[in-house]
């Protein structure tokens, strides 16, 4: 039973990782097309993937947008997950649905919808649209996760505060701000990690010179079979690993997937 | 000399159909010691809530050191409240915990050395300076909570059942650390429990709560030895309570006994005499509690509790007892 | 602390109000688009849609190969997950932290990496074809199997993790004591262990359900054009035809089948509960 169980489970973690081996080696090719085993090594294409330029103009715009978009969801997030928590709003039901919505809509309609009915009519511009479509992407992530670290704070620690001296905000920049570090800090890597790999709600949302990194890499890879696509997903997969590692060792990551 | 703390006509309303607490009058001096003292659901802790600022009253005012504090928010009244749970701040060190209401005063730091340190020394923590709350004993916790409250030398201070989630061997001991500190300071004490021996040891006045409401008030030995209710009797261990209706009982009270205008009757287990008198009973409990035995008797006055010297004869399970309910051991309650 | 109900307003309403206007007006148009024919509120856009027999096939397919994927990675699930809590709590956090790693991973470059390995020129049919199995590369990019693959390997681990905390949960020497009364392992987990995990499995099923219908990388780099799934398809009446009534009926059908999963599997779960 237990070999059994360990033998399936082996077979499951090769599938699982073993494409991402497969595709860094893909990476080190030193042929002019893709394949597997690649004829010869090198790093060519590593240092290709610097040189597009399309790729790079994507990668900084990716990243911007992951900051931003996570920063703004926090920003929104917490005080609404603290009001739900603490102030027993009228509604509080409705309105945790509202905030936590976007979670259960595809992305690809959001992005349909932010084009058709908010950049066409209003002019806005694509990228103020993306930052709102990942934001409200995030918002559900921040509120939820802020939400989970709140309920192991007790409101009798906010109270104590109070009773020393503490005005409201004070209490809460210095006693629940504190205490509620290491959720956020999970709900800005989580919340970054999903901006940065989202590609439904990107997808439309493209403009001259305004492709984010994913969306960039599947236009690209339909003209192009060279072994850049998999030099650059390569590097992608290295940096999540490092986020990942870097996650678990500040503040055991699993706990909040 | 006038009220340093005063209540007057204090109605406290959580939403529910009856208010938690109505028309609640009391004041205290300063430097007193006083418990409110009741069975949990009471109203104690919301009192005490509501003078702490935590709590909106729905009507009545609060008025400390002569200026009314019922509208003014808890973080400006002075007050400071000692939690059940000690709600000490997870991501500070024991120093820093007590330093908090000082750092928000804008003590300058170098006072704040002193008076941390000060108070820690007086609570025999200076040692534990830089733990972290999570490394602390429920004692020391305790203390570190104490030490908190008292630093930013508050007008009056709250303590929530500070006691309830100590070992018993603890809460002796803290009881009198409290007792001590209580004297060396003289900070003016509302320490709330259920506890009635803590009450009695600690409280220059007991204030005896039920559904809301007062139902006794004064010195330890009062409280004690004179208990105006049945509920108030049962609360501080008089196991033998009878209700008299129209002043008379026939059979309970003793021959000769002027009962008056009295609703109640009332023995603690040790002075019921057994072997004797004109009461009978069947032993249907016996429970062996070191110095003495108690016994509890099934009679047609309904159950009695009785102690006996361990010393003295025992009695078997039932075994039929004579008994006596003696004038001298009576006590008279003027209300159910 | 005294509930402050305005102040409770005053934070509550940025986030409100961002995801109402930034989101939920936008979709609630696009939404209602799909009820309009000219000027006139009809089902006329629906009917048009599934007089299509691609359209149908796509939506077939769409909901087929969810199930499937559902049911694989339920059964692989449950055994990963056990072998995983029987591993002990030292390398359970390590084999947790492999689980999750793939959910980290950017989908395109997850999905790209089946394109070296299933590709003409890939890892597959160069083992197949040198070890004299097959003489042509064998065709599976491009095919239903192969967003299968893509999917399950992408939505896997939203089965596994659930699983492990449910069975963590478990009361602890449930299965010893079903052995000891004479369960077979067959009984076991059929009597004891399903029941026992069935909220792990629903919440399991229905994030990898809803998100296998809503896959739009897998099948765009995995089944092209010729492999369309609901996303797939949205986008190309999109992109291609500028077809937008075809494609608001996909996002209704879309939205209206991952609200309707997430009730279904929630009241499943909990009327189980309740028995």
């Amino acid at each position: 039973m237990r070999f059994a169980g360990n033998t399936l489970l082996t077979l499951v973690l090769i599938f699982l990782i073993g494409p991402f081996v497969i595709i860094c080696i893909a990476g080190l090719s030193g042929g002019e097309t893709l394949a597997f085993p690649p004829q010869g090594l090198s790093l060519r294409w590593v240092q290709r993937v610097f040189e597009i330029e399309s790729f790079r103009s994507a990668f900084w715009l990716s990243i911007s947008l992951a900051i931003g978009s996570t920063l703004l969801a926090l920003i929104l997030g917490i005080p609404a997950a603290y009001a739900l928590d603490r102030y027993n709003p009228p509604m509080a039901e409705t309105i945790r649905n509202i905030v936590t919505a976007p979670i259960i809509v595809p992305g690809i309609i959001v992005g349909l919808a932010l084009l058709r009915h908010l950049v066409v009519p209003l002019g806005i511009p694509i990228t103020l649209a993306l930052i709102i479509g990942h934001t409200a992407l995030l918002v559900p992530y921040a509120v939820r996760v802020v939400s989970a670290s709140l309920i192991n704070l007790r409101t009798d620690v906010e109270e104590a505060a109070v009773m020393l001296g503490a005005t409201r905000l004070q209490s809460f920049f210095k006693v629940v701000l504190p205490n509620i570090r290491s959720g956020i800090l999970a709900a800005f890597i989580i919340g970054f990690i999903t901006s940065f790999n989202q590609v439904p709600i990107s997808l439309f949302l493209t403009g001259p010179g305004i492709t984010t990194l994913p969306i960039g890499m599947m236009f690209y890879m339909e003209f192009n079979f060279d072994p850049s696509v998999a030099a650059l997903s390569g590097l992608l997969a290295i940096m999540s690993l490092a986020i990942v590692m870097l996650a678990e060792k500040l503040l055991g990551l699993s706990r909040y997937v | 000399m006038s009220d340093f703390l005063k209540l007057e006509k204090l109605t406290l309303n959580y939403g529910g159909p009856t208010p938690a607490v109505e028309n609640l009058d009391f004041s205290m001096q300063a430097s007193e010691l006083v418990a409110l003292l009741g069975p949990s659901g009471c109203g104690k802790t919301t009192t005490m809530r509501a003078i702490a600022g935590l709590m909106k009253p729905a009507s009545g005012t609060i008025m400390l050191d002569n200026r009314d504090i019922t509208r003014v928010p808890a973080n400006k009244r002075g007050v400071g409240l000692v939690f059940q749970s000690y709600a000490l701040f997870p991501h500070l060190s024991v120093f820093e915990n007590v330093a908090f209401g000082l750092r928000l005063a804008r003590v300058s730091s170098a006072d704040i050395k002193r008076r941390v340190d000060a108070v820690l020394a007086s609570v025999g923590l200076s040692h534990l300076a830089d733990r972290q709350p999570r490394e602390l004993s429920g004692g020391q916790q305790q203390r570190v909570a104490l030490a908190r409250s008292i630093v930013v030398e508050p007008k009056l201070l709250l303590l929530d059942e500070p006691l309830s989630n100590l070992d018993a061997r603890l809460r002796l001991e803290m009881r009198s650390e409290l007792s001590r500190l209580q004297d060396e300071l003289g900070i003016t004490m509302i320490y709330v429990t259920h506890d009635q021996a803590e009450a009695l040891a600690l409280a220059d006045r007991i204030i005896v709560m039920r559904e809301g409401r007062i139902e006794q008030s004064g010195t330890p030995e009062d409280i004690y030895e004179r208990p105006v209710s049945i509920f108030v009797a049962n609360f501080m261990g008089f196991e033998n309570c009878f209700e008299l209706t129209g002043g008379k009982l026939k059979g309970i009270a003793p021959a000769g006994f002027e009962t008056g205008s009295a609703a109640g009757i009332a023995w603690r287990p040790h002075a019921v005499l057994l072997g004797q008198g004109a009461h009978k009973g069947t032993v249907v409990g016996a429970s062996y509690l070191g110095q003495v035995v108690e016994y509890l008797l099934s009679t047609p006055l309904g159950d009695i509790k009785a102690e006996a010297l361990a010393s003295a004869p025992r009695h078997g399970m039932g075994e039929e007892i004579a008994f006596d309910l003696p004038q001298a051991g009576a006590v008279l309650l003027a209300r159910r | 602390m005294f509930a402050n109900r305005r102040l409770g307003i005053l934070l509550l309403a940025p986030a409100t109000l961002f995801v109402l206007v930034g989101f939920i007006i936008p979709v609630l148009i696009l939404l209602a688009g799909a009820f309009r024919t000219g000027d006139a509120w009809s089902f006329a856009n629906y009917t048009a849609f599934f007089s299509q027999p691609l359209n149908r096939e796509v939506f077939l397919r769409t909901f087929r190969l969810g199930l499937i994927v559902t049911a694989v990675s339920a059964v692989l699930g449950y055994g990963v997950a056990m072998a995983v809590v029987e591993a002990g709590p030292k390398s359970k956090g390590r084999l947790v932290a492999l689980l999750v790693l793939p959910l980290m991973i950017s989908p395109v470059a997850r999905t790209y990496a089946w394109l070296v390995i299933l590709g003409r020129t890939g890892f597959v049919n160069v083992a197949l074809t040198s070890i004299g199995l097959t003489d042509a590369p064998l065709r599976i990019l491009f095919t239903e199997t192969a967003v299968f693959i893509g999917l399950i390997q992408l939505f896997f681990p939203l089965m596994v993790l659930p699983l492990i905390s449910s069975l963590e949960n478990m009361p602890r020497d449930v299965v010893p004591a079903a052995r000891v009364l004479g369960a077979s392992w067959f009984a076991v987990f059929f009597k004891v262990i399903l029941p026992l995990t069935r909220e792990g499995l629903v919440v399991g099923g229905t994030l990898v359900f809803v998100g296998s219908l809503t896959a739009y990388v897998t099948p765009a780099i995995l089944g092209g054009s010729k492999v369309l799934m609901l996303e797939t398809l949205l986008y190309q009446r999109v992109s291609v035809a500028n077809d937008f009534a075809s494609a608001a009926v996909i996002a209704v059908i879309l939205i209206v089948m991952s609200i309707l999963t997430n009730i279904l599997l929630k009241r499943l779960a909990s009327v189980r509960r309740r028995r």
